[in-house]
Parts: C-alpha cells; structure tokens; sequence
C-alpha cells in the first residue's frame, strides 16, 4: 500500500515541482495557440533569473536584483498564509494586514523622529505591530466566538483599505494618490545593492525576509508554541484534550500571521517608495500569498522557493510584454499552479478509492 | 520515467532558447521607436491609455485593430502594480527605444527618478508639469477650455427648450488639480449662460465603478437636473447608461461625455444619442506631436501646453440634436476665449475668489 501511495503523489514537494513544471507546460503550449513564440517566454524568464538578455547578449544583474526584491512581498505574505494554515485557518486577510502595515510604516516614516537607523526600524516594527494586532483580533473572535475567519479576514481588507486612505490624506503633504517624499532616515535603501545592482530597488527588505522565514521555521519545527499551533491544526479537539490552550494557539498564530503580511507592506512602503501612496487599490500581494504558501506547502522552505518563483514571473512580465507575449500569461501560469496543487488533494483520494479496491481484492481472494 | 522525460525536454527547451540568440535588428527606415509604459488599466481602457495608443498607432500608419508594426517599431508594457513604475522604466531604457513615454501623473515620480539616470534618453509624459527635467517632454492639457464649452453647449441647449432655471450636474472620479479644472470650466461654460444655476457635484472616488454614477444620475435626473457631465473615466459611462435609459422613455435629460466623443456610447435608437456633446481632450495629439518631434530632431524637453488652438481640447459636434443655433454660439466662444474676452479658471481656489463657482463644491485643488 506505501508503495503505492508513493508511485501516485510522491512527496509533497516533488509535487510542487512538478505541478510549476506542468503549469509552465500548459503556459507554453497557450503562447504557442495565441500564435506568438514561446520561446520568447522563456528568454524573458531567463533574463528575469540570470540578468542575461539573450537578444543583445547584455548581461545586467539589475534584473536578478529586482526579480529577487518583487519575491520578498510575495514569501513575506506567504508565510502569512503559510502560518495561519498551519494551525488551520485560512487567512484570507493577508492583503489587509499588508495595507495596515503599510500605512502605519508610511505615518512612522512621515512623522516620526529622524533619527538614522531608529526611524526606519520604528516604522517597521510599527507596520509589524498593526499587521499582528489586525490578524490577532480575528484570531481572537474566531477562537472565543467562532466567527469565521475566512468571512471576517475578507472583511477587514476592506476596512483596510478605506481606513489605509483616511489616514494617508491625513499625512504632510498628502494629495489625492501620495503624501510628501519621506525624509531619507526612514527609507530601507541599500546603497551598496543600489551600486552593485546599477540601481536596483533592492533594498533591506530581503535581510529582513531571511530572518522572518528563519523566525518561521524555529517557531513551527523547534518551539513547543508551534508544535501547540500545529497539533490545533491537526486536530483541534484532540489538542483540547490533550491540554493544549487552543484559544491561545488560534489567536497568537493569527496574530504572528497577520505581523508576517504587516511587514510586508512596511518594507514595500519603504523600499519601493520614496513617497506615501495614498492606495486606490490593493497592491494583491496578500492574496498572491495564499498561492505562494499551497505551492510551498506552507513549509519556510518551500514558501520561500514558492516566493522567488512568483518574483521571477512578475518580474519577466514586463520582460514578456517587451517580447510581445501578454501578460496575462504570467497569471495563467500562477493560476495553473495553484489549480494543478489543489487537484493533489483529488489524487489522493482516487488514491484511498484505489487502495480500498486493492484491499478488498486482497480479502476477497483470501 | 515520465518525470524524467519532462526534466530532458525542459532542458532541450533551454538549449533551444540558447541556441535562438540572435539580435534584434532596430528597424532601418529611419522611424523612431517608442514604448508605451501604463497603469494597471492598461491601452483597453477607452480612455487616457487607448488614447495615447491610438496616436502612436497612427502615427506608423497602422490602425488600433491591425497594429503591424506593434513590436518592431513600437509597444506597449503595462505596469501591474506601482512598486513596478520604476524597474519597467529602467528596463525601457536598457531597451534602446528612441523615446519612452507613460501617461498619467502617478507615474511622475518615478519618471523623475529614472530620467536624470538615463540623459540620453528620451521621455514624455501626459498631464504632467512638474518633472522638470531637460529630457522629458511634459504635455499639459487646458480641460478647463474644453469644459467650459461643454457647459456653455449644455446650458444654450437647455435655454432653447425653454427650460426655467435648468440645474446642472457634475460627476467626477477621484478629485484632484486635474479634474477640478474639468469642474470649474464646466460650471463657468453654465454660468455664463445661467449666472445662478443650481450645480450639483459628486465624486465616486473611483475611476471604474458605472454603478456609483448611474445611481447618482437617476437620482439627479428624478430632481429634474437637465444635463449631467462626468469627467470620471469607466465611472462616468454610468451617467450615459443612465441618461439612454430616461431618454428612452421621452425625458429630457442629457449627458456629457469626457476625452473621446462618446457620441455613439450614448445612441439609444437611430442615430438618437443621450450624449448631448462629449469635452474632447485628444491625447492622441501628444503622441503624434512627440513623435514627429523626435522623427525631425525637435525634441526638447519641457512643458507643452495642449489647448484649444491647436485642437488638443475642444468639443464634439456629432449629436444632431445639438442644435445649430447652439453650435454657432459655442464657435463664437471659442474666439472669445482665446482672445482672453473670457477668463477661465484652472483652480476652485481662483475661481471661487472670483465669485465664478459657488461655494461648497467638493472639488480638491491638489
């Protein structure tokens, strides 16, 4: 029975792989039946990656630095997700906690003290902050009153965002769609990436990206906090019974969920912008999230993997529509992905159907 | 096995790609080339985009449905979220297009930061002033010509149906400088037919949302308001749909269109169009006067102003119902304002210390 099992869906993460591979097929053979080059695809792909542009044999390492700056959003959210699911919720909300932690990095860097180094970590930590307190309170209703979490996070990326616009017009400087320039201590910068990158937008954002899926992993495979978190996951009245505080475990994980997303609109808000944006939209980065954390398994690793990957393709979209193949593609391809890792689910139940049939056969004959 | 398989053929890939390395060959017949870089909304957007797009179309002698030239001369990169103004921007430039353009005032930061990197490149951009920078052609619009003789059109039309006291509405996107010049122009073009119109004003805060200006029209219209203009992108196209349905049905209420002659968006039966006239603002214009300038060696940077002398604003004539008495009229005040006979305003704050508008609009100056 094992080895069967393991012919049909091997592990998960060689499914992953797979499942980005088979996406990349499908993609390919679309370009193809729209009639434009696919190979065309995979040059702005390769250029994404590797900084190489084969059409003109120019290298720039601008590229890999900005394919590696649009993926610290996307692992950050997917943590977001990742974390919350571990524990068995699903964290719809992502996008609202972004906007929160967004917002509040953007008031702490217009208004806060200019001093080097304080003022960006204070807006930072304050775009942590309102990212956990925005996930926490639905981890809090949810484990108290059972409010869905799912209707509730949805909910709030609204409130985000219309909040995020009353509080930015109120900002120096603030006109219809951006506030004044930050003044220069608050911004995340890395002035030695900017000139070995030929001005890049990478910025400090990816140290902090490391040590957020450093402080994942520890949390989830090394403390006994998430092994708490994972066993509500598993199975939330065994862990009641087994005096793990459930309530605990709900609220803290949406909590540490949400402060994942909230640092991602801080270090978009002070590493791609030299400005407050007042939003008119949602930038999707949390919900492009919850796509990152199925394909990584919700795993540090395979988040992050999953995070360079939807990197790479925002970054060759612009790469792509140069090369005339729309950028619509790109989203097909993310689709696929996420469509082909939710069909895993179906294979391992045709998987069960198949080996109740061999077990019956087996008694049968006996 | 199978996975194998896919592993050799994705590699194959690849050293097809590799294999494919030729180089672009820039077009030899002495035409210049430009990228189109936009906002999210894309060149579908029946508005400012498509308008840009069809100029540089034009321009090749090409038309919006059969782009033949699209990628070897010219194309178009749409930026999916704003933290990638920047990257496309740069990547633009490494590109080699003769000149770059983008369309939109978000986009002037980002053009401000990225043209004094590249001087030797050339940038334009639409309704913008302020970049200021000697390689960057900057286009400005005077709306407020247009829009006043859109309201002038509206209120000579409403005296000739004998209408006591007619009221007047306004419906606008998200406010801002740019838009309040449609307002003010607008009200003046009434009020100096009817000096104490009554004008109602709304601002849905959005550029896509039809639903918010319809409702608003149909209770506008159940007032008894005459004539409603919007200058509100995809949202004004609900005060159309709104004004076709009263129409329909033998009321008396128009309205106005915004940027391209929505005359046959308006058609309801026949030749019978709700659009009374539309306030034209050819963007299309700076496309082609850019580009020309670049093909004969003019280019420079700074601001050009696009007025009514030169056609880039003005109004559509195309409803019949629009009479020809009212047309006259509207000629005749075209001279007057570009003899300065008649002074507009560009900002609420001029006009209403001038006692043009009435107070309590909702327009924003900034």
């Amino acid at each position: 029975m094992k080895a069967e099992r393991k012919r049909l869906s091997e592990s998960d993460g060689a499914t992953s792989v797979l499942v980005v591979l088979m996406g990349f097929l499908v993609g390919t053979i679309l370009v193809a039946l729209v009639g434009k080059n696919p190979l065309n695809m995979y040059k702005a792909l390769f250029q994404a990656l590797s900084g190489y542009n084969i059409d003109n044999g120019r290298m720039n390492v601008r590229y890999i630095a900005e394919t590696l700056n649009y993926s610290v959003p996307f692992i950050l959210c997917g943590l977001s997700m990742g974390f919350a699911n571990r524990v068995g919720l699903f964290n719809i909300g992502g996008e609202g906690q972004y906007i929160m932690g967004l917002t509040l990095a953007q008031t702490v860097a217009l208004l806060g003290p200019q001093i080097p180094v304080l003022h960006w970590v204070l807006a930072i930590l304050a775009a942590i902050i309102i990212g956990a307190l925005w996930g926490g309170v639905v981890g809090i209703l949810k484990a108290k009153y059972e409010v869905s979490e799912v209707v509730s996070t949805i909910m709030l990326n609204y409130v985000a965002l219309y909040l995020s616009r009353i509080i930015c017009l109120q900002l120096p400087g603030a006109t219809t769609y951006k506030t004044a320039n930050f003044p220069k201590t608050a911004l995340i910068e890395n002035t030695f990436f900017q000139a070995i990158t030929h001005n890049s937008l990478l910025n400090n954002g990816i140290f902090m990206m490391i040590v957020a899926v450093i402080i994942y992993w520890f949390i989830m495979e090394k403390t006994s906090l998430g092994y708490g978190m994972r066993a509500t996951g598993f199975n939330k009245d065994a862990a009641r019974a087994s005096g793990i505080p459930v309530v605990r475990s709900i609220s803290i994980s949406m909590a540490i969920s949400g402060a994942f997303a909230g640092l991602a609109g801080g270090i978009v808000a002070l590493g791609s912008f030299k400005y407050g944006r007042v939003l008119a939209g949602m930038d999707n980065y949390g919900f492009d999230g919850i796509a990152v954390a199925l394909v990584g398994n919700c795993t540090a690793l395979g988040t992050t993997l999953a995070g360079l990957l939807f990197g790479l393709l925002k970054n060759a979209q612009a790469l792509m529509q140069g090369k005339q193949i729309p950028k619509e593609i790109t989203f097909i391809i993310q689709g696929l992905i996420v469509i082909f890792i939710a069909l895993r689910s179906a294979l391992k139940l045709y998987q069960e159907y198949l080996d109740k049939r061999q077990l019956q056969k087996e008694v049968g004959v006996k | 096995m199978k996975k194998l398989t896919i592993v050799v053929l994705v590699l194959l890939l690849g050293a097809f790609v590799f294999a494919q390395g030729t180089k672009d060959a820039k077009p030899a017949d002495g035409r210049p080339t430009i990228r189109l870089l936009t906002d999210a909304t894309g060149i579908d957007d029946k508005s400012f985009n498509a308008a840009a797009w069809r100029g540089i179309v034009e321009f090749y002698g090409d038309t919006v449905e059969n782009p033949a030239n699209r990628g070897n001369l010219y194309d178009v990169v749409t930026a999916q979220t704003q933290d990638m103004y920047i990257p496309n921007l740069r990547q633009a430039a490494d590109e080699g297009y003769d000149l770059i353009m983008v369309t939109g005032f978000t986009w002037a930061d980002a053009l401000g930061e990225v043209a004094p990197q590249y001087p030797n490149q050339k940038f334009t951009i639409v309704d913008v002033d302020w970049v200021g920078q000697p390689n960057v052609m900057e286009f400005i619009y005077s709306e407020e010509q247009g829009s006043f003789l859109v309201g002038l059109a509206a209120a000579l039309q409403a005296k000739e149906d004998g209408i006591a006291n007619p009221r007047f509405g306004f419906i606008g996107g998200v406010p801002g400088s740019t838009i309040t010049k449609f307002e003010i122009g607008y009200i003046q073009g009434i009020r100096s037919v009817f000096p104490n119109a009554v004008i109602y004003d709304y601002y849905a805060n959005d550029w896509g949302k039809p639903e918010l200006a319809k409702a608003q029209a149909k209770n506008w219209y159940d007032m008894g308001v005459y004539c409603i203009f919007s200058a509100a992108g995809g949202t004004g196209n609900g005060t159309i749909a709104q004004a076709k349905e009263y129409r329909a049905q033998g009321k008396n209420v128009w309205a106005i269109g915004v940027d391209s002659d929505q005359y046959t968006d308006g058609i309801y039966t026949g030749t019978k169009s709700a659009v009374l006239t539309s306030m034209l603002k050819r963007v299309e214009n700076s496309s082609l006067m850019v580009l020309n300038a670049v093909a004969d060696g003019t280019f420079k940077g700074g601001v050009v102003q696009m007025g009514m002398e030169d056609e880039g604003v003005g109004y559509s004539a195309a409803n019949p119902e629009l009479s020809a008495s009212v047309r006259a009229q509207v000629d005749a005040a075209k001279t007057d304002v570009l003899n300065g006979k008649i002074k507009l305003y560009k900002t609420y704050k001029e006009a209403l210390a001038a006692g043009a508008v009435p107070a309590g609009l909702a327009a924003l100056d900034d």
